[in-house]
């Protein structure tokens, strides 16, 4: 006993004496948020120090099970904040502004209109592009007979939903559209389908609609045409997935053919890479009249932080990334990601992220205001009425009346 | 005549329990056969049929051979640094905790019934509360005193050690009252010093305890992930076995095939230690001693 | 009861002066080590946790770090989220109090009694405990919304194959707290079976020769002298319950949604989970920080109250 106690204490000594041997090369650290494509993002790095000499520490963290925005407190904490790391709005931007710096100056930004800028200073470089809309199994609307250019008001969709549903058993599906409200899911609703009360119809960048609402003005005519379709979307949906399915569940549906809609974005490629049919994204019905885009945006932005010790390999790393074609072989076949840039001709393998692309290159697209509101506000104010109404607790002026008055009590 | 009814009835009611037992063992494992069917399966036959059985066993070693030769993983690694990591922890808590329990117990003044409290009473602190502030304060030690704190094997150690000395304490002392101080004091008028009383008498008696608490604490450090997180960091030198695997479960696209493949080989070291430890807690050795 | 018992009291034949050494040496020898971790790593940084409570910190990059005094505090306490909080979580505690340390001293009892297996039986009760974050998440959302009820339509119970667990407040509370008890029951367990084995088996055979039955035995011999488990158990279960958090995130999220007071909020947001969020979502880390204390706070009083209570039965040799 005695001697495993001095072999304890010993050993003590000697693994605090040990530390990490420094190397004098540059080492540039790296923090992204999407885990699943680690793999990609290991492989780059090495490619990078192959090609430059320059280390890269890249580390993965995001999801459920790892939550980026504590990771980055705790390193900010321990003194280790890394060189690159992302942003996704307004919020995270505050947390960080006193270390992001300016790259308003890099070659990168003249190829891409979506970098982030606040006041007038170009500080994010946009990780991707990524959209969102109403996902469609072409196949299951052709055996329908129905024409996806239809889907663009919400008349359109009353109809094909209602032709749909009368077809359950010849199609084999268990519900029209996969869809999902509860409380681990709540980002679809209180997020993007919330974004559609937003910036459906509107110009790209067109704020009006937010900012009154973050006024506390709520325009009822806009608002009853959205909760009625919200209505419809849960009234064909399936029950089980719309209350306490998860991320797989709902996808799964789609992938399996049990449903002919999905309510996701492209993201959703890297789990349909096994899908046997044809897809692509049709807007959104939120509105009487024709709204005729999908909703797109770049999902995060890499901001520098000005502290780096290797500031200007930081900048020449992002601005490779772009320009080379081990760069952009990363970003688009290994990682899957829509590029944001105008040099990058590469295309991505998935049928979601080319549905993407086509809107975007015919100029149809509508933007991204959710993130205007808080976190808090969307997850824990809106997200409980989107599930009580899912659930059927509440009716459909119930729900009205809630938003209104969640609108009104979050006047700043 | 009355002794066979009884013989009978004992028999039957030993059957019965036999069996409830059975059916409660299976409710407890079912999850984990789960987890092992579905280790043997590939990602989209897990999302279509969660229940289903394998189609080929073989997937399962695949899955395995895949984690364990993936470059970014370092997997044999992880495995080596978290050995070394809940070894030392387990020790460090279990000693260090035996002796501080035993002095607070044996020696009744104010100053050892508060630390003693001051002890238990951090059992209720939330991780979330020390969770920034932890990172903050080994950053500052370190560097005051040169000490590495932070992605160093010390520093974790000495975390662990401090998380659960609490619990460790608090039952030692709660099982250390249990032995009879006649014990102690034959060994101290036989000429023992203290420290070797404390060695030599007294921590073999509490062994059916303390190997509890080796278990209940390797458990824990075993599979922690926060901790680590923080302390360690992700992607730095030195991982443990959950940060490696913690990639699997993506933003979106979770591999639950890789992710039930890794409990799995992580529960194999558990479930052998557990097995080799517990013949250790048998039956009272107090009255043993005593005779 | 006897009259506490020092046992380093001094000997003449030792030397005064150098007992008196002794005693203090090695208390501070032996208690060190312990002592120091536990100060690097739970009393300093609680400290400082208590200091940034009465201030605006976000653990951020702020520009400064301003004093505020009360604030925080005041504000968690109009928090009518943190009041339903408090309110399910004590709910949840006293459920599961009861559900896991009545199933763990019922397994314990098994695994003591003369049944073949144990040891197989005992790492069955125990394995649960390995089971945790996502995964414990994924395989019991599984159970609950699709396994049973199927097995409840098969069966005939049409309640459960049309109303899901998860999907109503009430019985997602029942769901965490068999989750809770199904992961946590091995481990209490093997601390009620470190106690009964310490129960002297002569002392059970001469109450057994003298007449004494099977229901009498275990009243006046084994409870009172699986007290002292007793204690530890009851406080354990009292702490773990109230600060349950990975059961709540990935079992039923917080959610489902339900109203309160007038408003939609997420059913199940059990405390921990809501101080998480006070600082993740919220945004609001000082806050979070205030909050906790009150926590602990509050779990330090009922623990007080439950260990005082417990304590009195104890039987010290």
């Amino acid at each position: 006993m005695k001697k495993l106690l001095v072999l304890l204490s010993l050993f003590m000594v000697f693994m605090s004496l040990t530390a990490c041997a420094k190397k004098e090369t540059i080492v540039i650290t790296w923090k992204q948020n999407k885990p699943e494509i680690d793999a990609a993002v290991q492989a780059y790095a090495k490619a990078y120090e192959a090609e430059t000499g320059i280390k890269v520490v890249a580390t993965s963290c995001g999801g459920d099970s790892c939550n980026l925005g504590d990771m980055l407190k705790a390193d900010y904490q321990a003194g280790t904040m890394p060189d690159i790391f992302p942003i996704d709005g307004i919020a995270a931007y505050n947390d960080w502004a006193s270390i992001i710096a300016d790259l308003s100056n890099e070659a990168w930004v003249q190829q891409t209109s979506v970098a982030y800028k606040v006041d007038g200073k170009t500080v994010g470089f946009p990780v991707a592009v990524e959209g969102w809309g109403m996902a469609y199994n072409k196949d299951l609307l052709d055996q329908a007979g129905i024409d996806p250019s239809t889907l663009n008001s919400y008349a359109g969709y009353v109809a094909a939903f209602e032709k749909l549903d009368g077809m359950k058993a010849e199609l084999g599906i268990d519900s029209v559209v996969s869809m999902v409200a509860g409380t681990s899911m709540n980002w679809v609703t209180a997020h993007h389908n919330f974004n559609s009360l937003l910036s459906n119809g509107l110009a790209y960048g067109d704020l009006s609609v937010t900012n009154a609402l973050l006024a506390g003005t709520v325009d009822q005519t806009r608002l009853d045409e959205y909760a009625k379709w919200v209505e419809l979307l849960f009234n064909y949906a399936d029950q089980t997935i719309l209350t306490t399915g998860n991320y797989d569940a709902q996808v799964g549906a789609f992938l399996n053919q049990k449903a002919v809609f999905l309510h996701q974005g492209n993201w959703v490629d890297g789990n349909l890479t096994t899908a046997t049919f044809k897809m692509a994204f049709a807007p959104h019905g939120s509105s009487a009249a024709v709204t005729d885009g999908i909703f797109v945006s770049p999902p995060a932005w890499y901001v520098v932080n000005k502290d780096s010790k290797h500031l200007q390999a930081v900048k020449d790393f992002l601005n490779y990334m772009v320009t080379s074609a081990s760069g952009q072989k990363y970003m688009v076949t290994d990682a899957g990601m829509i590029p944001a840039f105008k040099n990058i001709t590469l295309k991505p393998a998935g049928q979601l992220s080319q549905s993407v692309q086509a809107w975007v290159a015919s100029g149809k697209v509508y933007s991204w205001d959710q993130y205007y509101f808080t976190d808090a506000f969307r997850t824990n104010t809106l997200g409980p009425i989107y599930d009580e109404f899912a659930q059927k607790k509440i009716t459909l002026t119930e729900f009205e009346a809630q938003m209104t008055a969640a609108f009104i009590a979050n006047k700043k | 005549m009355k002794k066979n009814r009884t013989n009978i009835s004992r028999v039957i009611a030993r059957n019965v329990a036999e069996i409830l037992t059975i059916g409660l063992v299976a409710f407890f494992i079912a999850p984990l056969i789960l987890v092992l069917l579905n280790a043997s399966k590939t990602n989209s036959q897990i999302i279509t049929n969660a229940l289903s059985l394998p189609t080929n066993w073989n997937t399962l070693i695949k899955n395995v051979v895949t984690i364990w030769n993936n470059p970014n993983l370092r997997y044999p690694q992880a495995l080596i640094s978290s050995t070394i990591v809940t070894f030392f922890s387990l020790s460090g808590i279990t000693i260090f905790s035996a002796m501080a329990a035993w002095v607070l117990l044996r020696t009744r003044t104010k100053l050892s019934s508060a630390i003693f409290m001051m002890f238990v009473a951090a059992m209720v602190i939330p991780f979330q509360v020390v969770m920034f502030p932890l990172v903050k304060w080994f950053g500052v030690f370190s560097k005051f005193t040169g000490i590495p704190m932070l992605r160093s094997y010390f520093g974790i150690i000495v975390a662990y050690i401090g998380f659960g000395s609490s619990m460790s304490i608090f039952m030692f002392h709660g099982f250390m009252k249990s032995i009879p101080h006649e014990i102690e004091e034959a060994a101290y008028v036989d000429g023992c010093g203290k420290i070797k009383t404390f060695f030599y008498i007294v921590l073999p008696i509490l062994k059916p305890i303390y190997v509890t608490i080796l278990i209940l604490n390797g458990i824990w450090i075993w599979n922690d992930f926060l901790l680590p997180m923080l302390v360690l960091g992700k992607g730095t030198p030195v991982q443990t076995l959950p940060l490696a695997v913690n990639n699997f479960a993506g933003a979106f696209l979770v591999s639950w095939d890789l992710m039930m493949t890794a409990i799995l080989m992580a529960l194999v070291p558990v479930v052998i230690f557990f097995l080799a430890a517990q013949k250790h807690i048998i039956k009272g050795m107090v009255e043993g001693s005593v005779k | 009861m006897k009259k506490p018992h020092n046992i380093f009291k001094k000997d003449p034949n030792r030397g005064l002066e150098r007992d008196l050494r002794n005693q203090k040496l090695i208390f501070w020898l032996f208690l060190f080590p312990a002592l120091f971790s536990f100060f690097m790593v739970q009393i300093i940084p609680f400290a400082i946790g208590i200091y940034y409570s009465f201030t605006n910190w976000s653990a951020t990059a702020q520009l400064s770090i301003d004093w505020v005094g009360m604030k925080n505090y005041i504000e968690s306490f109009k928090d009518f989220r943190f009041l339903y909080s408090t309110m399910i979580t004590t709910i949840y505690t006293v459920l599961n109090i009861i559900s896991v340390n009545v199933v763990a001293f019922f397994l314990a009892m098994l695994d003591t009694s003369k049944l073949k297996g144990r040891n197989i039986y005992r790492a069955g009760f125990f394995l649960p405990n390995i089971i945790g974050g996502i995964i414990l998440g994924y395989i019991w959302q599984f159970i609950f919304n699709q396994f049973i009820p199927k097995a409840a339509a098969a069966i005939g119970f049409s309640y459960f194959s049309t109303h899901l667990m998860l999907g109503d407040v009430k019985t997602a509370v029942l769901a965490m707290v068999i989750v809770s008890t199904w992961q946590y029951a091995g481990y209490i367990m093997m601390i009620y079976v470190a106690a009964l084995q310490n129960v002297p088996a002569d002392l059970l055979e001469a109450a057994q020769i003298d007449g004494a039955n099977a229901w009498h035995r275990f009243k006046n011999i084994t409870i009172p002298m699986v007290m002292p488990a007793f204690t530890i158990t009851m406080f354990m279960t009292l702490v773990n319950s109230f600060k349950q958090f990975d059961v709540n995130v990935s079992l039923t999220g917080g959610g489902p949604s339900t109203t309160f007071m007038g408003i939609a909020i997420k059913g199940t947001t059990l405390l921990a989970m809501h101080i998480n969020e006070t600082s993740s979502i919220y945004l609001n880390t000082a806050q979070a920080r205030a909050k906790a204390i009150v926590f602990f706070l509050v779990i330090v009083s009922f623990s007080l109250l439950q260990v005082t209570l417990t304590k009195r039965k104890e039987v010290e040799l």
